[in-house]
């Protein structure tokens, strides 16, 4: 309970004005489209040089924790999500905001983000020594065996033929191999020297949902009637809070799913949002409404993904390891001021871990409070006129994928592959699976390759990757996964083939 | 409008008076980007940051640095990026590892060399030292080394990657034990060396002096040795590997300092090397360095031209088996 | 079914093009060396290519569902946009620097694809308005606040 001792110091007047700097100036950093979670963070490293250590963290923290959700923003009113965690928000929250509703689900979102994200703070305060014997569980044969998870979520994500989804998967998995090998260092599939550091994720992630929106735009042409522009109705914020209640399930299995994912170092927050989403998915009764514009699925994604930033803190704070880009910068910030997370954080330092603990959990209600005042207005974006948009985000996207690590190659291959994915797309395969397969690619790779060598110089590659119960029960989840994916699209291929029939 | 044209002229101005300028008596006129080649929130980076928080300053530099990370494959693809792509304006500069850069070349596969660049100033020297978990069995160097001997590649050993200043230690290692480990490279450089270590993954791991000081103040590892010359500050009570008998010299040390790329005018290198180093002695730095436990040690130009040629010759002739 | 029957040459030609993109991984990823940096890529190449001329074959047999190709009137509506949009990524950001460059695509897009018609004057001052207001914003955000150093070749 030491940490409510801390709760007066974040609310002294500077500390609690920095609070609100980060949480309003990382909302809308995170909302707009092209510009990530760990770039927001790492911009904000020089203040933080200047800053007493607890401000410094509480900045950090708060810009982190709001720029995740932000992302939601431009994820649902434009389809383009602002970081990988926000990929499984577009699905049906975009869906949501060409049916009128972009006001409910931007309220959605923020509300479920808080939820997940207070009960991601908490168990960072109340289970740290815990999470972190769990955060150290995962050796490498647990996460390819994780990252193989993921991939059979491939075939079922947004698409409507479950081959294309699966090849496009398998062209964003190729795709991460392109560039240097990280392990053995050969050059693998450079064919143009902008390709020579690999392909960015985040300059990738514009290219694909940003640029074929942009394209969209154009292919509609000279509109004059206004009737393409969105409708957004209004909706009480209390309605909202509400249908959150009714979707407890999703709510629970993205807290859930986030919470724990989120703990694993260097997975966790990319991919908890797309696995609470297929999760949900699986579980819930109105499976076939996902994708359409249904709240399930978005209140999964997005408490999933905010619910994973208390515990990927876990890692850093008690092992000194930095789980995530974003995590390393927060480490920056306490060896600046001589402090070493860890053992001598929490002894020596309370007075800095708590305050910033104490902050990330007022931060998250603070980010709540103002994303569903600006839920309405932001909402708003959606009736801007196509031809303004398309070059607004067309502009924000080069500078967007340029400013990532200064790079102009990545402004080529994010125009590359963004135009690639319009032409993919008129043809049926969809962006989310190509990003999946983009970022377990490298996850399952350099898992597989380090567990091996790790096998063969001690007990042989079936024991180690088949062996312990950890093993078994990841394995056993890709299994089932795998066989209730496999059924179901026997299913409904019956069902649409009869349908067929009667028709 | 009229701001748009207002504007044009001054750039043109600009643009005449950076023509008519020579030697450089004006440099740095704009803020100067230098590209380090990890990632953000890495040792590498941090201690970037640090050491150039002051070039903004009127008795450093007077223009700010700002840090652009390139990370990938060992530090490869920023390299890469500095010797084929960047401006050699002096507006681009590159914070060099060695022997990293140095044994990569060596071993080919990439566009640069030792001649693909020029050094203005080293600001630290970062040793590998040997860690293993804080409940292993080994206490000293001669366990590990008994063990290595007694069981020849069943000794797991992580690092932050191949041909990296952690792989050349444990080259090293191997050749004055004469005997034979497992080296395990992860991908995402030391902190994933030193979470499969600290997990238990491997049974031990060759890492930077600065971040397994500070795992070892939280408990989490043993530090049973380090591969330098000399014991460090940080660690007055570790041996070095020469000291526990095995002839490890220095060359695995890992030098950080900032270089540009080559092309770049004489007169900007020479006003760098005369300022850069002084920058590097500022109090402030020092005092951030310490607090955060990265060891600093700062050399001039001419001090980092010997040391990469003295290392080029070692690297050769330990790579030379391979 | 359906009124619009899908153009099934244009599906013959997209998913050939992923299949010979298939093949070539295949045969690069078969070819190189060394062999262990090479073995994921193998394994998800032959996927891949597997999956590639599934979809090519059904393609030609007429049985793809999804996806609905491009008409001709989507195809007239978007050439000139994208090619602005090419031009402008890779030659003029780089070329006449990222403002410079912004401005004049924001301008030429804005006013291609803006339904307000192009003989009235206030139309054109409106455009005006909104890509400087934009650039501002850009400016600001970029330039300013986050302190990004882009190419800028002629002017700021």
């Amino acid at each position: 309970m030491e940490f409510i001792y801390y709760f007066g110091d974040v609310f002294t007047p500077i500390n609690f004005s920095l609070l609100l700097l980060g949480t309003i100036g990382g909302l809308i950093l995170g909302a707009t489209p092209g510009l990530s979670p760990t770039m927001a963070v790492a911009l904000l490293i020089p203040f933080t040089f200047q800053l007493e250590a607890a401000q410094g963290l509480i900045l950090l923290g708060a810009a982190y924790t709001s720029t995740v959700a932000g992302g939601a923003v431009s994820a649902i009113l434009l389809k383009i999500p602002g970081a990988p965690a926000n990929i499984a928000t577009t699905l049906d929250g975009h869906a949501m905001a060409l049916k009128g509703e972009g006001a409910k689900a931007l309220q959605l979102s923020f509300l479920s983000s808080a939820v997940g994200g207070v009960f991601g703070v908490l168990l960072l305060i109340f289970l740290t020594p815990v999470l972190a014997k769990w955060a150290l569980a995962f050796g490498p044969s647990h996460l390819f065996w994780l990252a193989i998870l993921g991939v059979t979520v491939i075939g079922s994500l947004d698409s409507n033929s479950v081959v294309k989804g699966l090849l496009s998967g398998c062209i964003g998995l190729w795709l991460a191999t392109i560039g240097f090998d990280d392990i053995m260092g050969a050059q693998r599939f450079i064919f143009h020297p902008s390709l020579g550091g690999g392909i960015n994720i985040i300059a990738a992630l514009i290219g694909l949902f940003a640029i074929p929106q942009v394209i969209t735009m154009f292919a509609k042409g000279r509109k004059n009637d206004g009737s393409e522009a969105i409708k957004v109705q209004k909706y009480p914020i209390k309605s909202a809070i509400a249908e959150m209640m009714r979707n407890k399930r999703a709510l629970g299995i993205g807290t859930l799913t986030g919470s724990i994912i989120g703990l694993i170092p260097g997975v966790g927050g990319q991919i908890a949002g797309l696995v609470a989403y297929d999760q949900s998915k699986k579980f819930s009764s109105d499976r076939d409404k996902f994708g359409t514009g249904h709240p399930e699925g978005l209140i999964a994604a997005e408490s999933a993904n905010n619910a994973m930033v208390g515990p990927s803190l876990v890692p850093l704070l008690t092992l000194s390891i930095p789980g995530s880009p974003t995590a390393a910068v927060l480490l920056g910030g306490l060896l600046i001021h001589g402090i070493f997370p860890g053992t001598d954080l929490f002894d020596n330092h309370p007075d800095v871990a708590w305050t910033f603990i104490n902050s990330m959990l007022i931060g998250q209600i603070l980010m709540c409070i103002f994303g569903l005042y600006v839920a309405g207005m932001a909402a708003r974006v959606a009736q801007v006129p196509q031809s303004m948009m398309a070059a607004i985000v067309l502009g924000l996207a080069v500078f967007g994928s340029y400013s990532v690590q200064s790079s102009m190659g990545d402004v080529y291959v994010m125009a590359t592959l963004g135009v690639m994915m319009y032409f993919l797309e008129r043809f049926g395969f969809s962006a989310a699976p190509l990003v999946l397969g983009l970022i377990l690619g490298p996850i399952a790779e350099s898992n597989f390759i380090q567990g091996s060598m790790i096998a063969t110089a001690t007990d042989g590659l079936a024991p180690y990757f088949f062996g312990g119960p950890l093993n078994i029960f990841l394995i056993a989840i890709v299994v089932v996964s795998i066989f209730y994916s496999a059924y179901m699209e026997l299913r409904s291929r019956r069902y649409t083939s009869k349908e067929e029939i009667m028709a | 409008m009229k701001t748009l044209l207002a504007g044009a002229a001054i750039a043109l101005m600009g643009l005449t008076q950076t023509a008519s300028a020579d030697g450089h008596a004006n440099y740095p006129e704009r803020p100067i980007m230098m590209m380090v080649s990890y990632g953000a929130g890495g040792a590498t980076d941090f201690q970037a940051r640090i050491v150039t928080m002051t070039a903004g300053n009127e008795d450093a530099l007077g223009m700010p640095v700002a840090i652009i990370n390139k990370p990938g494959a060992g530090g490869r693809v920023g390299w890469n990026w500095l010797a084929g792509q960047a401006d050699a304006d002096g507006y681009t500069l590159g914070a060099y590892n060695v022997p990293h850069f140095i044994a990569q070349s060596i071993k080919g596969g990439v566009e640069y060399s030792t001649a693909s660049f020029e050094p203005i100033a080293n600001w630290g020297a970062d040793p590998a030292v040997l860690v293993v978990g804080a409940d292993s069995a080994f206490n000293t160097l001669q366990d590990v080394v008994d063990f290595a001997k007694a069981n020849p590649g069943k000794l797991t050993t992580s690092g932050a990657g191949l041909f990296v200043g952690h792989h050349i230690a444990a080259l090293q290692m191997e050749k004055a034990g004469d005997m034979k480990m497992a080296y395990i490279p992860t991908k995402g450089g030391g902190a994933a060396a030193m979470k499969a270590v600290i997990a238990g993954d491997v049974m031990a791991g060759i890492n930077n002096l600065s971040d397994a000081f500070r795992a070892a103040s939280a408990g989490n590892v043993k530090i049973l040795a380090v591969a330098d010359l000399e014991r460090n500050e940080f660690l007055p009570n570790v041996p070095t590997m020469m000291e526990s008998g095995l002839a490890v010299d220095n060359a695995s040390v890992n030098f950080r300092g900032v270089m540009v790329p080559k092309g770049t005018p004489q007169g900007i290198i020479d006003k760098l090397a005369a300022t850069v180093p002084m920058m590097f002695e500022n109090k402030r730095v020092a005092g951030k360095m310490k607090a955060g436990g990265s060891p600093m040690h700062i050399m001039n130009r001419d001090e980092v031209l010997a040391m990469w040629a003295a290392r080029e010759g070692t690297l050769k002739e330990l790579l030379a088996g391979l | 079914m359906s009124t619009i029957t899908l153009p099934r040459l244009q599906h013959i030609i997209g998913s050939g093009i992923v299949a010979a993109v298939g093949a070539s991984v295949c045969y690069v990823s078969y070819t190189q060396q060394p062999s262990e940096a090479f073995l994921f890529p193998r394994l998800i190449s032959t996927v891949f290519l597997v999956l590639a001329l599934w979809t090519f074959i059904k393609a030609c047999l007429g049985w793809t569902k999804v996806g609905n190709g491009i008409s001709m009137i989507q195809f007239i509506n978007l050439a000139p946009g994208l090619v602005i949009a090419l031009i402008y990524i890779f030659w003029a950001a780089k070329g006449l620097g990222f403002y410079t460059a912004t401005t004049i695509a924001f301008f030429i897009l804005f006013s291609l694809y803006d339904p307000a018609p192009h003989t009235v004057l206030k139309s054109w001052v409106k455009r005006v308005i909104t890509t400087a207001c934009f650039m501002a914003v850009m400016y600001g955000l970029f330039a300013l606040l986050l302190k990004v150093y882009t190419p800028r070749e002629i002017f700021f």
